[in-house]
């Protein structure tokens, strides 16, 4: 899949977190050391294919780990990568499952 | 309404590329994964018995990542000079760092493996393909082509090293693991830095994508049939190869060079 191209999508601001309409999720820490602190709690490592994602979860298609958010993910969220510094969409595909495509 | 006071999906966009791009978050990122480990090694980590055979392919395999850090080593530092703004400039200064200590604790993992003089060895056992390779980044480099530099070193090798080393770290004895894991942690700024930047400019000027894609036909070969052989070597399973393969394409797709 080609990476998306700012110009060619219509993103929403960021106002994931401040949307009182999407169930919120209170993050933890995992065992994610790769980013400053005060971001830990925002990634995961990925466990393979059969690791199951919750709904404010998308895989970061460049580096393969879990990217979480406070609140459910949608289509047309912009969320950040830090891990690899990837600035991606959150979509969805034909079967259903959310995924992210990288925005140049 | 609550919202996280440190929540980086709602950064905005340049507030991203400063955070992530800073030696500061280079800084406290390592410090995370790498402050308890002396040369990439949990000192809790305890050596395994090896035979003769895999200690002498893993030997190979670390002399040829060896060739591979020191290319992107050098070509790293030459770069810091051509990068076009501060991020990329203050972030291919920290990759320097990063790609000094790759080839250090490979050495000294070759040294723990019993060879007196690694640098003698890594002469010995290098790839040609490989060190031909290291030449053609440093001359792209020497010619002052920052975003052909950037594809083979970041793209072309860091992409290839990041899925090699995962799968090599997923058959690796104990202390093996623990100083690719730490490796690990790095490529992945460093692929990332690599695509998000060519992504970046080719998107305000796709011409160079016809350059790239030619560049790309010369050097792949030169990598990928090094890592296969890595793979080979340290027992990767047959779906690691697919996997090497697949992954580096679904990068040059994503960057409309294929």
């Amino acid at each position: 899949m080609a990476g998306a191209e700012a110009g060619e999508l219509n993103v929403p601001a960021p106002e994931i977190g401040a949307d009182s309409s999407r169930r919120r999720y209170e993050l933890e820490e995992t065992g994610f050391r790769e980013v400053p602190k005060k971001w830990r709690k925002f990634y995961r490592h990925w466990g393979g294919p059969l690791d199951v994602l919750a709904p404010n979860e998308v895989v970061c298609p460049v580096c393969k780990v879990v990217i979480r958010s406070t609140r459910e993910l949608r289509p047309g969220d912009k969320v950040y990568c830090m891990p690899c510094m990837s600035r991606m969409v959150v979509v969805r595909r034909d079967d259903g499952r959310l995924e992210a495509d990288v925005i140049f | 309404m609550v919202v996280d006071e440190f929540d980086p999906h709602a950064l905005a966009e340049q507030d991203f590329l400063d955070e992530v791009h800073s030696f500061q978050f280079w800084f406290d990122s390592v410090e995370g994964y790498l402050s308890d480990r002396p040369y990439g090694r949990l000192e809790t980590t305890v050596d395994e018995e090896m035979d003769d055979n895999r200690r002498e392919r893993l030997i190979t395999t670390l002399c040829n990542y060896s060739v591979g850090e020191t290319a992107a080593l050098e070509g790293a530092a030459g770069l810091v000079q051509l990068a076009p703004d501060r991020n990329s400039k203050i972030f291919m200064a920290t990759q320097v760092a990063d790609e000094a200590r790759h080839l250090e604790v490979f050495l000294h993992r070759i040294r723990e493996l019993g060879v007196a003089d690694p640098e003698a060895e890594i002469a010995r056992r290098a790839q040609p393909a490989l060190v031909d390779f290291k030449g053609t980044l440093l001359e792209l480099i020497s010619q002052g082509d920052w975003q052909a530099g950037v594809f083979a070193q970041n793209v072309i090798l860091e992409t290839m090293e990041y899925t090699v080393f995962r799968l090599h770290a997923a058959t690796a004895d104990a202390v093996t693991k623990d100083v690719l894991a730490g490796v690990i942690s790095d490529e992945r700024r460093h692929a990332g830095f690599g695509e998000n930047d060519l992504g970046r400019s080719l998107a305000i000027d796709p011409s160079g994508r016809g350059r790239l894609r030619e560049i790309r036909a010369d050097l792949d070969p030169m990598v990928l049939g090094v890592f296969e052989a890595a793979l080979t070597d340290v027992g990767a399973p047959a779906e690691g190869h697919a996997q090497l393969a697949g992954e580096y394409l679904d990068t040059v797709e994503r960057l409309g060079l294929t």
